[in-house]
């Protein structure tokens, strides 16, 4: 994948994970971006087909880890640390409050 | 390429018995930290699982919990060494906090899980294999069959009880 898309975007693309700013993950690290990859698209596509809303969130929950490892791995300096903890940690979040509002709010 | 699936498996099954074990030591499966954890617990024993280890994947969903410390201290070493894993310490429990839960198992399994993985990288299996394996470790709990895991996890906590 290599040459300007179209001449709309300047830089060139060595690889889907590579921009300007992003250098791509070479050989093993490559491949366990595509693990990743391939559990998030697992996930998401059983994310949709569970008709039950509660059943929904573990899976839901996968996808978080495959993205928060994802983010890790593509960045590898400390402030990667923390945008995956950030994404792990808003995400989990909203897991609770939907579950939490779908089951009746919070009780005292 | 062998080598590195045999790497990523060790990682996953080393991955697997951190969680399981811290999470358990904390009771996790006792109960349901918020209502939504209940509630998720209450569907999945609705489908044929069983209560307690519905219970624990509830609390999974809920806040970051061993499996999440695993996780994000396997990013933090990989991208920073030991001190990635001890600001990954730090930023769990702050999440802990903000998800409105009292426990300690995200501190504790994220502060025992960055020595693990620095001793991995130690004899040879280096941190990204451990992101992998707790991808893995967590899809084989959460993502295949909720019944079935739930009945596993049941079943492991009868043991633990």
């Amino acid at each position: 994948m290599s040459g300007d898309l179209f001449g709309l975007i300047p830089w060139t693309i060595e690889s889907p994970f590579s921009s300007s700013y992003v250098v791509s993950p070479s050989g093993d690290v490559e491949i366990i971006v595509w693990i990743c990859i391939a559990i998030a698209v697992y996930s998401a596509f059983r994310v949709i087909v569970e008709p039950d809303v509660m059943r929904k969130l573990p899976f839901l929950n996968v996808f978080s880890f495959s993205i928060s490892g994802i983010i890790a791995l593509l960045i590898p300096q400390p402030l990667g640390i923390i945008a995956a903890v950030a994404y792990f940690v808003g995400s989990t979040f909203e897991s609770n409050a939907i579950a939490s509002t779908w089951a009746g709010g919070v009780e005292d | 390429m062998t080598m590195l699936f045999l790497q990523i498996a060790f990682a996953a099954l080393c991955c697997w018995f951190l969680f399981i074990t811290v999470d358990m030591i904390c009771g996790l499966p006792r109960n349901g930290g918020v209502c939504g954890a209940t509630a998720i617990a209450k569907a999945i024993e609705k489908g044929g699982g069983n209560i307690n280890g519905g219970t624990m994947m509830g609390n999974i969903v809920s806040s970051p919990d061993a499996s999440a410390g695993t996780l994000l201290a396997a990013c933090g070493v990989y991208c920073f060494g030991i001190p990635g894993g001890l600001i990954a310490t730090i930023l769990v429990y702050i999440g802990n906090r903000i998800c409105y839960d009292p426990g300690y198992a995200g501190t504790t399994g994220c502060f025992i899980a960055t020595f693990m993985v620095y001793g991995g990288t130690l004899i040879g299996i280096p941190a990204e294999c451990f992101i992998a394996g707790m991808v893995i470790a967590i899809l084989t709990i959460q993502g295949i069959s909720h019944r079935n895991s739930s009945k596993l996890l049941g079943w492991i906590w009868r043991l633990f009880r």
